[in-house]
């Protein structure tokens, strides 16, 4: 047999072709629609996959529904599947021609292996085709009620499958009460878990028309329902479990007693091998206790130990996602894992979406007692091949200094990556010590002394410069040469592409022409001109109300542009506290990968 | 819930395809691989492995040099999709043998029973090969292990361990030997990688061994099963009482901070003489992963040095000591170390007599690359490179090169000295015994050197 689409190998799946292809199969099936010539059956499986094949890689054979129905009279399982697998695909485009399945599918639905009938009504409930929910209703019903889990199992799903096509037809068979009565008694789990899917899926969606299904949906999370699934937890396969921890992270419990009752029944989650399980544990943990503050924090110290195995244990993507999560409690509490830092070191191999969560964490959880060691470990991290690692790790470092007290050996590095002379490393430090002059006025000395030393011919990325230029206008006492490099940036106002820049440049040559007039008059002069020139609105615009400003009275000039400094002392954090805490509502969600909330 | 699930291969062709809810166009394997292949947010290289594009999510995990991929418009839990992704890779390689995308086109029939089965309407239904075996009909077309290249854990035994059959752990749980017998045979692999980080004073700085227990069995009637593990094995920080601690103070114990056990695993004796008892799921599983940060001695020593050797000149001294006994062969080992980006050319010294290297200059990432197919315990290499240099170095020339970092494998040997003192399988008969493979093999995760 020919390995399916290895002669589309070369070619973008999207691009449909084949199309002598498709009819020689046309007429091959056809050959063998009627036969019952020994072999059939496998002459029949060859072309079947062909089909397949051809599907998968997406070329169109729907044009073949009739021949394969027709081929579909077998008794051969293989065939079955490949046939029910093909008519699930086209049906939709197809109805007309879908109804020809119908008989055959029916007719399996009552077949005497229940292989067979669950894979029948499988199919059936997929066809996704509103005119044939008709057809639907009965073997449904019957499957629901057979005597085989596995049919029972298909036949939940089937439910929603059907609700999905039909929603009325569904709620008039009255399904979800039925789907109810299984859940609550069925002796398979997996019956038991499709039927709490559907169930949570259908009343979720008819609660915003129909009062009793939002009172249903309620019901789900009422004492008894949650304890008989809490009770019988282990029967459930992994992946039901994590359905019934999210259905019980949403309950109330009572008193505090029902919450260390719930934790200590799952406790021993929290050691499953499944990082999903181990999550969704912890999800309901921290629920539960969200109002204890003190249990909430032995929590955290529990669920530490378990986070930081799965994030070295899994495969790197699923390393990613546990480590996201950490991150978030990080960033909740810091202090608690203040002793933990070494976890959040950067391996020299991981992928740069890992090793900028870990320096964000390494930034929260810096304090007194680690900042050296961590403000150690991030200069190493400056050299870092990867330029934008070493320009997050810079940052990281002006972030600490920034929640520091005692920033003195910090400031110091930071000037000493000024040495590096690299220029993204240069870029990127400038800016921070532009910030941490913000705060830190006492540092200027310190920081303008090297800061003096820096060519603005090295600076070229815009923020780096405007950086530059801000601390050349506000420190323009300190730095003599002040005055003549502004002077020189003027000059070079023609060239200068980024808006940003050039208002820096205009208010700090003004603030300098305040301070020390006579050096600075020509390079006013000549920046003012070049401003009223700009074809840039806003940088117009200031021109202008410089201009006009030091017309009417340069003293008001003075307290405008150069007013008396309050040290900044604390940055606006980039997202609100409300944003923090919604996200940490939907814990084990997208959420907090995407750091963005998602759910309405 | 899931609304796809697919299969690429590295170009990007679908392999398998399923459509589970059809509420996603089925471009989306189009749209996702561009998305993939053209990454590039935020300055980063590599996309992650969730991302969203026009409110789809796309979740993927990177197997065998395959994309399995997932999508879905609702806001789930990423690592319940991620362990899926991972867990379907998994039955499938149980189904097939090996896993690659040779043997997943021959099998992708066989592949779509699965799937149908793994998955109903976007709700996980089962990904337990022994559940699934009730369900599928297809034969696996066995692919020839033995010409691929080998890949996944339990590919790193084949070299060097020559007792060891070398297709056993790539035969497929459902397919016959030739002669319709099965082989009775169970094998418990104990993985374990390794992070050290070296100061440049040659201090270590942060270790941590994550290891896993992994087994796989191909016994009938799944008996029961005890692994016993040492017995002094403490598990928690500090120990849980004082007398806990003050015996691992000793020396001889191993002392983890925490671990993890599949669902099988039964763990009532685990307190009282540190045994499992399961009875082992067909296929291949976890039955427990670890973690230490309790000091081991590495296996390797690593010693580098950069020197100024006059103008526009430089010379690199690399020694690796192997730190373990002469019985134990490490093997793969790689070192790389990045120079600085005014380096022009290289040349290399190795010692005399020195067979199996392999050096290399990699002028693109300014990257001096060092090969040894094999190191022997207690032994010493030593690498010299001259540098030359197209401008002068102003800077301290050591912050301009490094860290040293190192691959390497060592089959039968482990850091953590945690070990299986015994696996005992339930006796059906006087005469069943089926061979039974304990194996153990560390690798480097993060070996680093600074300068």
């Amino acid at each position: 047999m020919a390995p399916p689409a290895q002669s589309q190998r070369s070619q973008s799946p999207s691009q449909p072709s084949g199309k002598g292809e498709v009819s020689d199969l046309k007429v091959q099936l056809r050959q063998l629609a009627g036969s019952r010539a020994p072999g059939t059956d496998d002459s029949k499986r060859e072309l079947f996959k062909k089909v397949i094949s051809y599907m998968t890689v997406g070329i169109d054979v729907s044009s073949l529904f009739s021949e394969m129905v027709m081929c579909s009279a077998t008794s051969d399982i293989v065939l079955k599947k490949m046939c029910y697998l093909y008519v699930g695909n086209y049906a939709k485009g197809n109805p007309d021609l879908a109804l020809l399945t119908i008989n055959f599918l029916q007719k399996d639905c009552r077949d005497e292996d229940p292989m067979i009938r669950g894979l029948a009504l499988r199919s059936l409930c997929s066809l996704r085709v509103e005119n044939l929910v008709e057809y639907l209703v009965g073997p449904l019903g019957s499957g629901l009620q057979d005597h085989n889990s596995y049919v029972r199992m298909v036949a939940a799903i089937g439910v929603l499958k059907l609700y999905h096509i039909s929603s009325s037809s569904c709620i008039d068979a009255d399904f979800p009460s039925a789907l109810k009565a299984l859940m609550l008694n069925d002796p398979d789990a997996q019956v038991v878990a499709n039927c709490l899917s559907a169930l949570q899926e259908i009343w979720s969606l008819e609660a915003s028309t129909s009062e009793e299904a939002s009172r249903e949906r309620e019901a789900l999370l009422s004492k008894p329902v949650i304890y008989y699934f809490l009770n019988r937890i282990k029967d459930f396969s992994e992946w039901a479990q994590c359905l019934v921890l999210d259905l019980v992270g949403k309950y109330v419990p009572s008193d505090s007693s029902e919450i260390f009752d719930i934790m200590n029944l799952l406790e021993d989650r929290l050691q499953h091998a499944n990082g999903a399980v181990v999550l969704a544990t912890i999800k309901v943990f921290l629920h539960l206790t969200l109002s204890m503050t003190d249990v909430h924090q032995q929590v955290y110290e529990r669920i530490k130990a378990p986070l930081l195995t799965l994030v070295s244990s899994g495969s790197q993507e699923l390393s990613y996602a546990v480590l996201s999560h950490l991150h978030l409690l990080v960033m909740r509490a810091p202090i608690l894992f203040s002793s933990d830092y070494k976890h959040f070191y950067c391996q020299y191999n991981e992928p740069s979406y890992v090793k900028k969560l870990k320096l964000e964490m390494l930034t929260a959880v810096a304090n007194e007692s680690n900042t050296y060691e961590i403000v150690t470990e991030l200069c190493e991290y400056v050299a870092n091949i990867d330029v934008s690692i070493a320009r997050e790790s810079i940052h990281a470092v002006g972030k600490i200094a920034l929640q520091q007290y005692d920033v003195n050996a910090i400031v110091d590095r930071l000037l000493q990556f000024l040495e590096m002379e690299k220029d993204y490393v240069t870029a990127e430090t400038l800016v921070l010590v532009k910030d941490l002059l913000r705060k830190y006025p006492q540092w200027s000395h310190d920081c303008i002394a090297v800061v003096g030393n820096i060519s603005s011919k090295n600076v070229q990325e815009p923020k780096a410069k405007a950086a530059l230029i801000w601390m050349l206008g506000e420190y323009s006492l300190d730095m003599s040469d002040a005055p003549y490099i502004l002077e020189s940036l003027v000059e070079n106002w023609e060239d200068e592409h980024s808006a940003e820049v050039r208002l820096h440049l205009l208010t700090a040559v003004l603030k300098c022409f305040l301070r020390r007039p006579p050096e600075t008059q020509k390079a006013l002069g000549a920046a003012l001109a070049a401003g009223l020139a700009d074809s840039h609105q806003d940088v117009h615009d200031r021109a202008l109300f410089y201009y006009r400003l030091l017309q009417y009275n340069v003293s008001v000039a003075e307290r405008v542009v150069n007013p008396p400094k309050q040290a900044v002392s604390v940055f606006a954090d980039t997202q609100s506290s409300e944003i923090k805490d919604r996200i940490f509502d939907e814990f084990n969600s997208l959420s907090v990968l995407y750091q963005k909330v998602l759910s309405l | 819930m899931i609304s796809q699930f697919f299969v690429l291969s590295q170009r990007g062709d679908n392999i398998v395809f399923r459509d589970y809810r059809g509420e996603v166009s089925k471009g989306s394997a189009e749209i996702f691989f561009r998305k993939v292949k053209f990454w590039k947010e935020d300055g980063e290289e590599e996309a992650p492995p969730v991302f969203n594009v026009d409110s789809v999510n796309y979740f993927h995990v990177k197997v065998a040099g395959l994309l399995f991929v997932a999508t879905t418009r609702g806001n789930v839990s990423p690592s319940l999709v991620l362990e899926l992704l991972q867990r379907i890779a998994r039955v499938i390689k149980d189904y097939l043998g090996v896993l690659n995308e040779d043997s997943l086109r021959k099998n992708f029939v066989l592949v779509y029973e699965l799937l149908d089965e793994v998955i109903d309407f976007g709700y996980v239904q089962t990904t337990s090969t022994e559940v699934l075996k009730s369900y599928v009909f297809n034969e696996p077309i066995m692919v020839d292990a033995a010409r691929l290249p080998s890949l996944g854990a339990a590919a790193i035994f084949m070299q060097g361990t020559k007792k060891m059959p070398g297709t056993a752990v790539t035969k497929s749980v459902v397919a016959n030997e030739p002669g319709g017998r099965k082989r009775e045979e169970i094998f418990v692999d104990i993985i374990e990688k390794i992070s050290v980080t070296f100061s440049s004073s040659g201090y270590i700085l942060t270790s941590e061994i994550d290891g896993t227990i992994q087994m796989k069995s191909y016994l009938t009637g799944n008996p029961e099963i005890r692994l016993a593990l040492n017995e002094d094995l403490s598990i928690g920080r500090g120990g849980r009482s004082i007398y806990d601690y003050t015996s691992s103070a000793g020396g001889g114990s191993v002392m983890l901070d925490d671990c993890n056990f599949h669902e099988s695993v039964h763990l009532d004796s685990f307190d009282i003489d540190r045994t499992l008892n399961l009875v082992p799921p067909d296929g291949e599983f976890t039955v427990m992963n670890y973690r230490m940060t309790q000091e081991f001695r590495p296996p390797f020593r690593i010693n580098a040095l950069i020197e100024e050797a006059g103008p526009l000149k430089a010379e690199v001294i690399l020694k690796i000591r192997a730190d373990f006994s002469s019985t134990i062969t490490a093997n793969t080992v790689f070192v790389q170390m990045p120079v600085p980006a005014y380096t022009t050319r290289v040349s290399f010294e190795l010692e005399p007599g020195a067979v199996g290297n392999t050096t290399d200059f990699k002028e693109a990432n300014k990257r001096l690359e060092w090969g040894l197919k094999k190191i022997v315990g207690g032994s010493e290499h030593t690498l010299r490179a001259k540098l030359t240099f197209s401008q002068e170095s102003h800077a301290n020339i050591t912050r301009e090169a490094g860290p040293v970092s190192m691959t390497f494998t060592i089959p039968m040997y482990n850091a953590s000295r945690l070990q299986v003192r015994y696996l005992q399988i339930a006796k059906k008969s006087k005469t069943y015994n089926p061979y039974r493979w304990v194996r153990y093999v560390t690798q480097a995760n993060s070996y680093v050197a600074r300068i």
